[in-house]
């Protein structure tokens, strides 16, 4: 096998809680949903967790197997591996979207460093965490979400004075498509990435426990929704038309002139949930790769990846503003294949075939 | 800069090459190579100013020449 680590259904329920937040420390692509953002995050949960059903009822069918073993023992060791490169290209391209998309958020903030300095930190530092396996990205997410937890709930706290409930009125004047457009477009972000976690699956070590992360993406659409919902209190009618609304909503703070400036604790929390966030799409990227060329180890392909996200990173979009268009517009559709329709497929080829059938020997 | 590109490369493929052959795992090195040639030109080419072309933009091409077949 080529990972040796094993995590628990606790651990992985972090790692969800992450994968789910991470971008929303900074950016929801809500736009169309205006003031009603944070209703339109808990009904993209809705979504999710159909998303999510599905991926786990196939990595429960297949409790030894990655997706690339699934690909191959359903669609065939020709077509399987096609399914799989194609998943391999996805998870690459969505850990250099993140990468991009920080590296993008610290040049704001520091403007005269060139945006390759925060890339090559950032894809270096993910490098070390992929090279030492699942085990340590885990354990990484198990000291990162309290604090997230903690960083959310204090900032509410403090925002309180600020908040404008009213700006969250009227409900009924986003038109219904334009409302489920942000649902769907919040859901393929947020929650529908969960889907690389059917290379996770296998290291877990009581596969029938995985929907324990449930929980996670019920905290984790609460936060949410909530800090979306205070976000529109605040900041009002220039919310849904700022760029980093979460970051503008923290400079707001000033308690008797003491306790300002705390954006810096949104900042510190996105490099840490993007710094899991890449992890588990370049382990997810390295580890499928060597299984589908059936490598001993996927240890020497972790370098060279890292060059490949950066590069990627650096030639998919020339500004922020370009990448936020990205997610709002296209990455909703380009990841529908991904997210629900080859898990669906796989799931019911699988199930017309009789698959998996008899255990004999079964490999990841 | 593209002195400082190959000098990075050159130092960073020494140990995995050395480790790759002493545990006689060819077609491992092969695929490191590979990939690794795959990242140094892409990384010199950018260097050197070259647009290269964007995933991203491919992407939003297909995207939209698929919605187009529907409306």
């Amino acid at each position: 096998m080529l990972e040796k680590g094993k995590i628990s259904a606790v651990q992985l329920a972090y790692v969800v809680f992450i994968l789910i937040t991470s971008l929303s420390v900074i950016f929801v692509p809500a736009q169309p949903a205006k003031h009603l953002a944070w209703l339109a995050l808990l009904g993209a949960l809705g979504e999710g967790l159909l998303f999510f059903y599905v991926c786990t009822t196939l990595a429960q069918k297949f409790p030894d197997k990655t997706l690339i073993g699934i690909n191959d023992a359903v669609f065939g060791p020709l077509l399987g591996k096609l399914v799989s490169l194609a998943f391999l290209w996805y998870f690459i391209q969505i850990a250099s979207y993140n990468l991009r998309a920080i590296a993008d958020f610290f040049a704001t903030l520091f403007p005269e460093t060139p945006i390759v300095v925060f890339l090559l930190f950032l894809v270096l530092t993910s490098a070390s965490a992929v090279r030492n396996g699942i085990e340590v990205i885990a354990r990484c997410s198990v000291l990162i979400v309290p604090l997230l937890i903690f960083n959310y709930l204090f900032d509410d706290i403090l925002l309180i004075k600020d908040m404008d409930f009213s700006s969250l009125l009227p409900l009924g004047d986003v038109p219904l498509t334009d409302f489920l457009k942000s649902v769907h477009a919040i859901n393929s972000v947020q929650y529908g990435e969960t889907v690389v976690l059917l290379m996770v699956y296998p290291f877990l070590s009581n596969i029938k426990k995985a929907r324990v992360s449930v929980a996670a993406f019920i905290i984790a659409a609460a936060l949410m929704a909530g800090s979306a919902a205070r976000n529109t209190a605040v900041l009002g009618s220039l919310g849904p038309i700022t760029t980093y609304t979460t970051f503008q909503t923290i400079r707001v703070i000033n308690i008797g002139e003491f306790l300002t400036r705390l954006e810096i604790l949104i900042a510190v929390a996105f490099i840490f949930m993007a710094f899991i966030k890449i992890s588990v799409f370049y382990y997810a990227s390295v580890l499928g790769l060597a299984q589908l060329l059936k490598l001993r180890t996927y240890l020497p392909l972790v370098l060279p990846s890292a060059v490949l996200i950066t590069v990627f990173s650096i030639i998919n979009f020339t500004s922020a503003i370009e990448a936020m268009h990205f997610t709002s517009e296209t990455y909703p559709y380009y990841s529908l294949p991904f997210q629900i329709g080859l898990p669906l497929f796989t799931l019911v080829i699988a199930k017309v075939r009789g698959l998996p059938g008899k255990k004999k020997g079964l490999s990841p | 800069m593209i002195a400082l590109v190959i000098l990075a490369f050159s130092l960073a493929v020494i140990p995995e090459t050395l480790s790759l052959i002493k545990k006689k795992y060819w077609r491992e090195l092969a695929v490191f190579a590979a990939i690794y040639l795959a990242a140094f030109i892409s990384s010199v080419l950018l260097t050197l100013g070259y647009e290269l072309p964007s995933p991203a933009k491919g992407t939003e091409s297909l995207i939209k020449w698929v919605f187009s077949l529907f409306t």
